[in-house]
């Protein structure tokens, strides 16, 4: 009986692993499908395609070289090593100052109680509202301040934006490390900073590991705002696969071919930083 | 010159007073135990002391300076946390030699000292294992020499044997007393465990509710309990109390609650000079209660028994004396059962009286 129902489990849990697999996994098939495709074949049903080709990767580079032997004229003059960095540029800065301005706040509202209850709530305010509601204040904040089509422009949203999270995420980890921990350290004589760094940071590492990936994939991902603030300068992958568009309509193999390398980055961290994702995501409990 | 002083001690959180008003000393080698119920401000007192919480006004004295405006980490005081806090991601020798690198000690030296005390504390063959791997009685013995190895002016030890069960709890329990023996430092130790006091302190300080109700040697607190809050905390089975009245007549005194009455006619004196009210509380520790099956004393009360709790050599009688429940720790007698009439006689000597409105000990 107990062996029977311990069967069931199992497939109940493959089951559910199976469905959850394919609904993550049918999106990014279809895109490497797709990404390999010529324009004859962008709107047919086949998964693999017939005739096999890399000219949507070449023309991810030259942006004027043909694609199936067809020609798409666009507004894109330039590869998209541009793009790709400005993005790895923007996110990763974003992400970094995010992680350490968010990390020094949640420290210290979870041990000091800082800002009492208000200024931690305050922070959930600004997540409220959409978006798209910053738009216009934006522009006219940021072109007064020179700050459109900047490097500085984008990291500094970047790290305002997704600061509330960072602080949030951190805090719940910085919660789960008791505090005797750091008073015990501080005991053996060493200073508020040492016990920061040699005791809470090293205890709280996969918890900031996983923060700073769910930020980094927050920054990566955006378009809104990159969109109205980039002109020519810093425009990043999101906004580069929304300009594949020719005279004669969307280029989605291209657009698939440049989505399945703006992936590379995320993947890679995330499998770089597995080991301390599980701490992290699990709410790492250490005790 | 004591090695610790506190002055008048008061700490408020919020609405709430924690420390009331707490004065103690703890001299040289000398351990002193403040033993209370949960919430009585014990451990908010050595969190004071270790420089972890700011008191709201009073001092704290070591080794004669005042050191309020001391942070911690410059205290040299240890601390022995309840769940003894030993750094999960170091090995057992890091975390004993933690504090000796924070203040950058010569690494022959630091290894010398970190090896003594894991010989003094018996880690040495485990001091490569991580923290987090570490069974409860180690964690204990490496907090204690995680503390030690500064040669700190203060030992404090918070509740450190709470969490552990009541086997490896007795066990324990004498290790450290052992340890501490050799150690011989001036300590602290925070706990609600009265065997522990007794068995490790010096002097024990009883706490209730922010403020210290006795401080004493254990036999002067276990024999001479101040009051009814100490007199019941204080000794397992905890004392008999019952409320009763003195009634005066023919030039005798005698203590009366329902049915049950006792002679206390030599102690009489005192106890109309000292008591403010008519109404009394008897108390008597079980072990002051003898039990035997023949009325050999003329002033022995018949009992009934209702319940025995063999012990080894001594038994706990549950027993009734026409009306109040009275508990007597007597050698185990086979041949008394529950439903059998004895005789007990109270030891005297050894009553304590109280005054049932203000809680203080008459006798």
């Amino acid at each position: 009986m107990a062996r029977k129902k311990g069967v069931t489990k199992t497939i109940v849990r493959y089951l559910l692993l199976i469905v959850i697999s394919i609904w993550t996994l049918a999106p990014v098939t279809w895109m490497v499908s797709l990404s390999f495709k010529g324009p004859t074949e962008w709107y047919a049903p086949n998964l693999i395609p017939i005739r096999p080709i890399i000219d949507n990767y070449i023309s991810l580079f030259i942006p004027t070289s043909p694609i199936g032997g067809s020609y798409f004229f666009t507004s894109i003059t330039e590869p998209i090593t541009k793009p790709l960095i400005n993005s790895l540029i923007a996110a990763g800065l974003g992400t970094l100052f995010a992680v350490l301005v968010g990390f020094l706040a949640a420290y210290g509202v979870s041990r000091y109680r800082a800002g009492g209850t208000f200024v931690i709530f305050f922070t959930l305010l600004t997540r409220m509202l959409p978006g798209a509601t910053f738009v216009a204040p934006l522009m006219v904040f940021y072109s007064s301040i020179r700050f459109i089509d900047t490097y500085a422009g984008l990291i500094m949203l970047y790290t305002a934006v997704t600061l509330t999270y960072a602080i949030w995420l951190m805090k719940g980890f910085l919660d789960e490390i008791p505090p005797e921990w750091e008073e015990a350290a501080l005991l053996e004589g060493a200073s508020p900073w040492t016990v920061l760094r040699k005791i809470t940071i090293p205890l709280t590492k996969g918890g900031l590991a996983a923060s700073a990936l769910f930020i980094f994939i927050l920054n990566w991902s955006e378009f809104l705002f990159a969109l109205v603030i980039s002109v020519t300068q810093v425009t990043t992958l999101p906004v580069q696969i929304s300009k594949y568009v020719s005279a004669v309509g969307r280029m989605y193999g291209t657009e698939a071919s440049l989505g399945l390398i703006a992936t590379i980055p995320s993947v890679t961290l995330g499998y770089l930083i597995q080991k301390h994702l599980v701490t992290g995501f699990t709410f790492g409990r250490i005790r | 010159m004591p090695k610790l002083v506190v002055k008048n001690l008061r700490k408020v959180f919020g609405t709430f007073e924690a420390v009331k008003d707490v004065n103690f000393h703890v001299e040289e080698e000398e351990t002193l135990c403040l033993l209370g119920p949960s919430g009585c401000g014990k451990t908010t007192t050595l969190r004071i002391i270790a420089g972890l919480e700011v008191p709201t006004s009073g001092e704290v004295f070591l080794d004669g300076v005042l050191v309020n405006d001391v942070p911690p980490q410059k205290r040299q005081i240890g601390l022995v946390f309840q769940d003894y806090a030993i750094f999960p991601h170091l090995s057992v020798f890091e975390n004993i030699a933690y504090g000796l690198r924070v203040r950058k000690i010569p690494e022959a030296q630091m290894r010398k000292k970190v090896n003594d005390t894991a010989a003094l504390i018996e880690v040495e063959n485990i001091l490569d294992v991580p923290g987090k791997k570490l069974g409860l009685s180690e964690m204990q013995r490496v907090a204690i020499g995680r503390s030690i190895v500064l040669d700190p002016k203060l030992l404090l030890l918070d509740e450190p044997l709470s969490n552990i069960d009541a086997k490896a709890r007795e066990r324990m329990r004498a290790e450290l007393g052992k340890l501490q023996k050799e150690i011989g430092i001036a300590t602290v130790y925070v706990t609600h465990d009265q065997l522990e006091a007794m068995t490790l302190a010096d002097r024990i300080a009883v706490m209730r509710d922010g403020l210290i109700e006795q401080m004493g040697t254990t036999s002067e607190i276990y024999d001479n309990p101040r009051n009814l809050f100490v007199a019941n905390f204080i000794g397992s089975p905890s004392m008999n109390l019952m409320d009763c009245e003195p009634v005066y007549s023919e030039g005798r005194v005698v203590l009366k609650s329902g049915d049950f009455s006792l002679d206390i006619t030599e102690f009489a004196e005192t106890i109309k000079s000292k008591s403010k009210g008519k109404e009394l509380v008897l108390g008597i520790r079980p072990e002051d209660v003898s039990l035997d099956v023949d009325k050999t004393d003329p002033k022995a009360m018949e009992a009934e028994v209702q319940l025995v709790e063999p012990i080894g050599a001594k038994s706990i009688y549950h027993l009734k004396i026409s009306g109040p429940a009275i508990l007597s720790k007597d050698r185990a007698m086979p041949e008394v059962n529950v439903g059998n009439k004895v005789w007990a006689t109270f030891n005297k000597n050894k009553l304590h009286v109280f005054d049932k409105k203000t809680e203080e000990a008459i006798l």
